[in-house]
């Protein structure tokens, strides 16, 4: 199993402001698989995929990847692994302001130790003539797909992408989903992917529905389609 | 989109590790930031160069003063005798390991103006050719009778320069070259004198037979000895010193005994120039943290603005260390920066322009410029170690959350952050209180930085009033216009004259050990003293009472300056006598006391010049010049500084305003422009985020000049020990409203330009980053 999840509890506040966000969520996901977490907002998807990249802790449970658990990591450590195995990709983008399209790709490269050819890679997203522009020169597609491309420019194991259509109208993210879908058919990342669009798990291999913190369905999409001809 | 064209090029391959990409954003974020980081480097460099400047020419010409001693044989004291000491006395003394070399002087009245007038005494000496040797600076010694070699700042002081011709004693001598005499690097006329006074007193040097010229002057039998064997320290200096008095003592009438490590003409300017070192390195050190600060919370802001880049960049897996050293590049590189080009500027521009304070002050010889290493790592890598820290310690602070709570902008390190109440007060108030509470860190550096300007700024604005005003009470509170002391009791007609006596004891104990105090005995119902004297002990004067914090009713012990003796005195009143430490009683009591026979004195106070006093029966004659030299002298050697304290801290004062300012508009800027949105016009915007600064810039300003005040009071305390004497603290009350006007125009000027910065900001800003 190449991503076990296991009994994950997590909570916050205290006493009596104390929210239980997820309550016990078990579930594994094989290497290359897209999967989707969804729900309604608060019922803990992005606590999850925090969890699972390492960025929030779990009150108990663990999550392993290739069998290492990150609950044992220190923090060099999960940094370290971060560095090495995973893609964030945000609904905010969040793109350095005063670098430029092909230097805030550059950022994600800096981190592996052989990271994908640059421009290539704007040329596959359609950046190519955009690499000089800065942040604020670029739609909200164009920014994403900067964002992604700072992802994958290293080619991480996972790809976890937090509500990456969220901010963006229904042409471009159907650009951006299947953006998604062809990195993830090349080179095999696995995705991991927070939406509360239910047409977006139509593309993919698995689907896990959230709600108050617990899967209330988990099931293998036997009827994927491609994200192109996704409609909502 | 399609990946057919994706190749998988592995940069890695022999290419080495890529860059930080980061570093691109250095020269944009200059580039963004150009008046920000240009006004800091500016500051920082020309302080640096100024320091470095100041180290770079004190140590070389500290180094050439410490080797004149040396080069120039200067002695190990000297005394004064009543009468030319023959032959088997020298040969007595000299027993004692020590060689005499006469350096016979005459003071001599002189006309640099050729106006008639006397401007300025010239103690005039015969060429040194052992001892106390001279240093030519310009031109040369003197060949003939009709030539003087005369001292280089007593001649800058009175514009001389080679080839003119002044006047001395009624002879036209013409200036053959300007000279330092290594023994009068500070032109103190006497050792005990507060101040010595370069522009009313100088030095010089004539053949023997233009010496020999002056038949009719009086010739002080001055004496200069050198040890055969050099005392190791200065303790074993100061016994063989006594040890030495007191044989010559018993072999003739001293009239002064000066040994080097009292003689200030000496001391003065190696203690001085130690002194101005360490006072300017505490000020760059300071005005480095400052500035760390200023960057330390720029950072602050930049981080929690890019809070979500940073947690993004975290969860990808750059490392805390990382954005640490991203962040630390730019207040480091324009430390760098500054502290480069400071030190060029400091060996060239600001060198000369220190050495040029120093020659304005001193009368020092020649100086050659040497590398000064630790002036080197004191501007430069000290100034480093402070930017890094300051910044390292905030940074690691600030960076040690975990990427989510940065990705969620949840950036504050309590747990739960209750919102400050505020009492209920108008809207517009309270907004800006808020905007305080929000900014506070801002404001703490905006208030220590401006604090640290106001004490500058006080002590540049204050000392001009208070030599005028030190002045003005010496001349009101004279005892009398001349005031004459003799060297043998000689009676004058002169109605007008009165008889006291004087004798100098020093100090034994307290802030300086050995200091003079001159000890007026009164004639009953004095016209010229009019306090009352108790028939009991004694008075002291105010300076003496502050110095040495001194009360009625305490005791002081004094000791005879050539001798052992001691003597107990009870103080009874203090009065208001600011020329000198000094202590008066009855001359009744003065007889008693020194084992005087009734009847005795030593000195007339008169209003009007004594002409029927012969010179040669007169040892001094102390008059408004002598007494008001310290304040001429320090305006001659201070008064640009003065000046250049005064723009250095309004500058500082207004770049700190500048900047934190900046920062709280900028941190503003989405509420700023939502305001807009809302309605609200450019004036009412900048009455609410502009008046919580000027508010703050006020209070700023109240409470500095009075914690100011304090700090001035402790500093001048520690700074006046130094010297001979004692110049009441006074600050006139004008020089508040001065600083209060001068740094609220500072702050009108910035207050301008960031309401030109609040009518810039567009009122979309809000609407781009709803996040």
């Amino acid at each position: 199993m190449f991503l076990e999840i296991n009994d994950l509890k997590k909570s916050y506040g205290n006493d009596s402001n104390r929210v239980e966000v997820l309550k016990g969520i078990s579930f594994s996901i094989e290497r290359g698989e897209i999967c989707v977490l969804l729900g309604p907002s608060g019922s803990g998807k992005s606590t999850l995929l925090n969890v699972i990249g390492g960025i929030d802790a779990a009150d108990s449970g663990y999550v392993a990847i290739n069998g290492e658990r990150t609950v044992d990591m220190k923090e060099k450590v999960l940094t370290r692994y971060r560095r090495k195995h995973l893609g964030y990709v945000f609904q905010m983008y969040n793109l350095i302001p005063n670098l430029n399209v092909k230097e805030n790709i550059e950022v994600g490269a800096y981190l592996s130790d052989k990271p994908l050819d640059i421009d290539d890679l704007l040329k596959t997203l359609g950046l190519y003539e955009h690499r000089h522009k800065l942040p604020n020169q670029l739609s909200g597609g164009q920014q994403q797909r900067t964002a992604i491309g700072r992802a994958i420019v290293k080619n991480p194991d996972i790809l976890l992408c937090d509500e990456p259509t969220g901010a963006l109208d229904y042409n471009t993210s159907k650009e951006i989903l299947k953006l998604i879908e062809e990195v993830n058919q090349k080179y095999g990342n696995t995705v991991i992917m927070v939406t509360h669009n239910d047409a977006i798990k139509n593309m993919a291999d698995r689907v896990i529905k959230l709600r108050d913190g617990q899967i209330r369905k988990d099931y293998r999409n036997e009827s994927k389609i491609p994200a192109s001809e996704l409609d909502w | 989109m399609n990946l057919r064209f994706l190749q998988v090029n592995w940069i890695g391959k022999g290419g080495g590790k890529m860059k930080n990409p980061l570093n691109k954003r250095l020269p944009r974020e200059f580039k963004g930031e150009f008046a920000k980081y240009l006004s800091i480097f500016l500051f920082m460099t020309a302080t640096i160069g100024f320091v470095s400047g100041f180290l770079v020419a004190g140590s070389s010409m500290i180094q050439a003063y410490d080797e004149s001693f040396e080069k120039y044989n200067i002695e190990n004291g000297h005394f004064v005798l009543d009468e030319k000491a023959d032959e088997d006395t020298l040969t007595e003394l000299e027993k004692e390991d020590v060689t005499i070399y006469p350096q016979f002087y005459i003071e001599e009245d002189t006309d640099v103006n050729g106006n008639g007038k006397t401007d300025s005494t010239l103690r005039i000496f015969e060429n040194r050719t052992d001892v106390n040797k001279v240093c030519v600076m310009k031109g040369k010694m003197p060949k003939n009778e009709k030539e003087i070699a005369i001292d280089r700042m007593y001649a800058d002081n009175n514009n001389l320069k080679t080839g003119d011709t002044i006047e001395v004693d009624g002879k036209k001598l013409k200036i053959s070259g300007l000279v330092a005499l290594s023994d009068y690097s500070a032109l103190f006329s006497d050792t005990s004198d507060l101040m010595f006074d370069s522009v009313k007193f100088g030095v010089a040097v004539m053949t023997d037979e233009g010496f020999d010229s002056f038949e009719d002057s009086r010739i002080y039998y001055s004496y200069a000895w050198k040890y055969d064997k050099e005392p190791k320290n200065e303790i074993k200096e100061k016994e063989t010193s006594d040890d030495f008095m007191k044989v010559l003592a018993q072999h003739a009438t001293i009239e002064k005994y000066v040994p080097r490590y009292i003689n200030q003409a000496i001391n003065f300017t190696g203690d001085d120039m130690g002194g101005d070192k360490a006072m300017m390195i505490v000020l760059l050190y300071i005005l480095i943290v400052i500035l760390a600060f200023v960057f330390a919370v720029t950072i602050n802001h930049t981080i929690a603005k890019e809070a979500t880049v940073i947690g993004t960049l975290r969860a990808s897996g750059y490392t805390r260390g990382e954005m640490v050293r991203h962040y630390l590049a730019i207040p480091m590189l324009v430390t760098l920066l500054a502290a480069i080009i400071g030190n060029i500027l400091g060996y060239t521009i600001f060198k000369n322009m220190v050495a040029d304070m120093y020659y304005g002050s001193y009368s020092l010889p020649t100086y050659k410029t040497i590398w000064n290493g630790e002036a080197f790592v004191l501007t430069t890598v000290v100034p480093m170690i402070i930017m890094l820290l300051t910044n390292l310690f905030s940074l690691v602070h600030r960076l040690k959350l975990s990427p989510l709570r940065f990705i969620r902008r949840d950036l504050s390190s309590q747990k739960k952050k209750k919102a400050v109440r505020l009492p209920k007060v108008k809207f517009f108030t309270r907004f800006r209180l808020r905007i305080i509470i929000q900014n506070r860190s801002s404001y703490i550096t905006l208030f220590v930085g401006m604090l640290f300007a106001n004490i500058l700024l006080l002590f540049g604005m204050m000392m001009s009033p208070l030599l005028s005003h030190y002045q003005d009470e010496v001349v009101n509170n004279m005892i009398a216009d001349y005031q004459y002391v003799l060297k043998a009791p000689v009676e004058v007609d002169d109605k007008e004259a009165e008889k006291y006596c004087v004798v100098s004891l020093k100090t034994v104990n307290g802030d300086k050990e050995g200091e003079e105090i001159s000890v007026y005995g009164v004639q009953k119902d004095s016209k010229y003293v009019k306090w009352n004297l108790p028939s009991d002990g004694i008075c002291i004067s105010d300076g003496y009472a502050e110095k040495y914090q001194l009360k009625k009713g305490d005791t002081i012990v004094l000791r005879e300056s050539y001798g052992n003796k001691m003597y107990g005195f009870q103080i009874k009143k203090i009065v208001n006598y600011p020329s000198s430490l000094a202590v008066f009683m009855p001359e009744k009591q003065f007889c008693e006391t020194f084992d005087k026979e009734e009847g005795y004195f030593n000195g007339y106070f008169s209003n009007t010049k004594l002409g029927e006093l012969k010179k040669e029966y007169v040892a001094s004659c102390i008059t408004e010049d002598d007494l008001t030299k310290i304040s001429r002298q320090l305006d001659v050697s201070m008064g640009n500084m003065f000046y250049l304290v005064n723009v250095f801290s309004v500058a500082l004062s207004a770049l700190l305003i500048y900047l934190l300012t900046k920062l709280i508009l900028e941190k503003n800027t989405n509420s700023i422009s939502m305001v807009k949105i809302l309605g609200y016009e450019n004036g009412e915007i900048a009455r609410l985020y502009l008046m919580a600064t000027t508010w703050v810039v006020i209070l700023s300003l109240i409470l500095g000049m009075w914690i100011s005040t304090v700090v001035i009071g402790g500093i001048y305390r520690v700074m006046m020990s130094d010297y001979s004497g004692w110049l009441t603290l006074y600050i006139d009350p004008k020089v508040y409203v001065e600083m209060f006007i001068m740094s609220m125009a500072a702050y009108l000027v910035v207050a301008l330009l960031q309401f030109r910065k609040i009518r810039k900001i567009p009122m979309d800003e809000a609407l781009k980053n709803v996040e």
